[in-house]
């Protein structure tokens, strides 16, 4: 089994405060994870650092990861408000192999279609959690990290983050949930790491 | 290294960015419509303070430019990582788009000064664009350097931080503006293209390495 990311005493913290404290950690590919715990638990900073985002200090841990292709939707959004949707897309997805036609299959089925060409800064937090979404469906990164799945988030997508998940489920790519609460997303969870203990 | 879609980003982002282009641009023009008729009361400076003063609008100007919209760290990584994008080409897409927006503008701004106070460099128009380039360059890549490899991306500290830097660099361009002999010019451009490598080798350094 290969591993994407490893370390046997993580600490991580700001400045002098501590968050998380000498956690074993090992994630491998094709396998999914789940983090939960509550408010202050370090849930956010955990899913940062797995997702090479984290800004803060490691106290020298011994942190092993494996250069791969890794996407992280965050509680604050990756997307340049100043920038249309699909200009967005266009930037974010330069390096992939992405036509026209995918990506209007992707907008119509995340139901984007007419908000393509509108700036990213006027869409409400649920519609830029939602693109965030779509991007990382039509990117499909071997690691999919998301930090709060279901904030911001209506029923409908809700509904289709779940049908992401799953898909990525059966094409065997890795994904990590955070929230407070266990979702249910995954039909088998490799590790659930508790922050609360 | 250079990407065009980094490029056509920065440039959209720009463009649709209020500080810069239609604030910043505008308040020097005015300045330098003003200036003139403030110190001397008259559309021409004396010779003498001319060069001084317009390296000190080139300053100001960069400063400005520098300033308007400072990187922050945390968000410029979720950028990258979100769309895989490696620090070096961002680096230097974002110093080409850069230069692109600053490079017409600060030659458009030294030939309004010029024509606002009816007073000429005795240098020629190729070792002025040239020197002008340089420096653009230097101070871009000292300026990008400074916001992502460094936490000093406060608008105050990275002021503080840069401008001695650029008066540095303006230094530099005062003998090229002073109209030297056209060999010690050539010997004085040599040494800012020399000034330039180095600090593209600095800064390729730390993006190698980071």
């Amino acid at each position: 089994m290969s591993l994407f990311f490893e370390s046997d005493n993580l600490t991580l913290g700001y400045g002098n405060q501590l968050v998380i404290k000498n956690l074993d950690i090992s994630l491998n590919f094709s396998k999914n994870y789940e983090i939960t715990g509550k408010n202050g638990s370090g849930k956010t900073t955990l899913i940062m650092c797995i997702s090479n985002n984290f800004i803060g200090n490691t106290f020298n841990s011994n942190i092993r990861r494996k250069d791969t292709s890794l996407m992280e939707i965050g509680s604050s959004p990756s997307l340049m408000p100043e920038l249309s949707l699909l200009e967005n897309i266009k930037y974010f997805l330069f390096n992939d192999n992405i036509n026209e036609n995918m990506i209007s299959n992707v907008l119509n089925k995340y139901e984007l279609e007419s908000f393509k060409s509108d700036l990213v800064g006027d869409f409400s937090s649920g519609m830029v959690k939602r693109s965030e979404i779509a991007i990382a469906d039509l990117k499909n990164p071997k690691v999919l990290c998301i930090d709060e799945p279901r904030v911001y988030l209506d029923e409908n997508g809700v509904d289709l983050l779940l049908n992401l998940i799953t898909k990525r489920e059966k094409e065997g790519s890795t994904s990590i949930l955070s929230s407070q609460e266990s979702i249910g997303a995954f039909t088998s969870i490799e590790r659930s790491i508790n922050l609360n203990d | 290294m250079i990407k065009k879609y980094i490029i056509k980003k920065e440039l959209n982002m720009e463009f649709r960015n209020n500080t810069s282009l239609f604030l910043i641009t505008p308040t020097m023009c005015v300045l330098i419509i003003v200036f003139p008729i403030l110190s001397e009361n008259r559309f021409r400076v004396e010779n003498d303070i001319f060069l001084i003063v317009e390296l000190l609008f080139l300053i100001i100007f960069t400063t400005l430019f520098s300033i308007r919209n400072p990187l922050n760290e945390q968000k410029l990584i979720k950028e990258l990582n979100f769309g895989s994008i490696k620090k070096v080409d961002y680096f230097y897409s974002k110093t080409f788009s850069e230069l692109i927006i600053f490079y017409p503008q600060i030659i458009i701004l030294l030939i309004l000064f010029s024509g606002f106070t009816n007073t000429s460099l005795n240098s020629s128009l190729l070792h002025i664009c040239l020197s002008v380039l340089f420096f653009c360059l230097n101070t871009i890549m000292i300026n990008l350097f400074f916001q992502i490899f460094t936490t000093f991306n406060n608008r105050f500290v990275q002021f503080t931080l840069i401008v001695p830097i650029y008066i540095g660099f303006a230094i530099l361009i005062a003998p090229l503006w002073l109209g030297l002999n056209r060999e010690i010019s050539n010997i004085y451009l040599m040494m800012f293209l020399g000034i330039t490598m180095i600090i593209y080798s600095f800064t390729n350094f730390y993006l190698r390495k980071s």
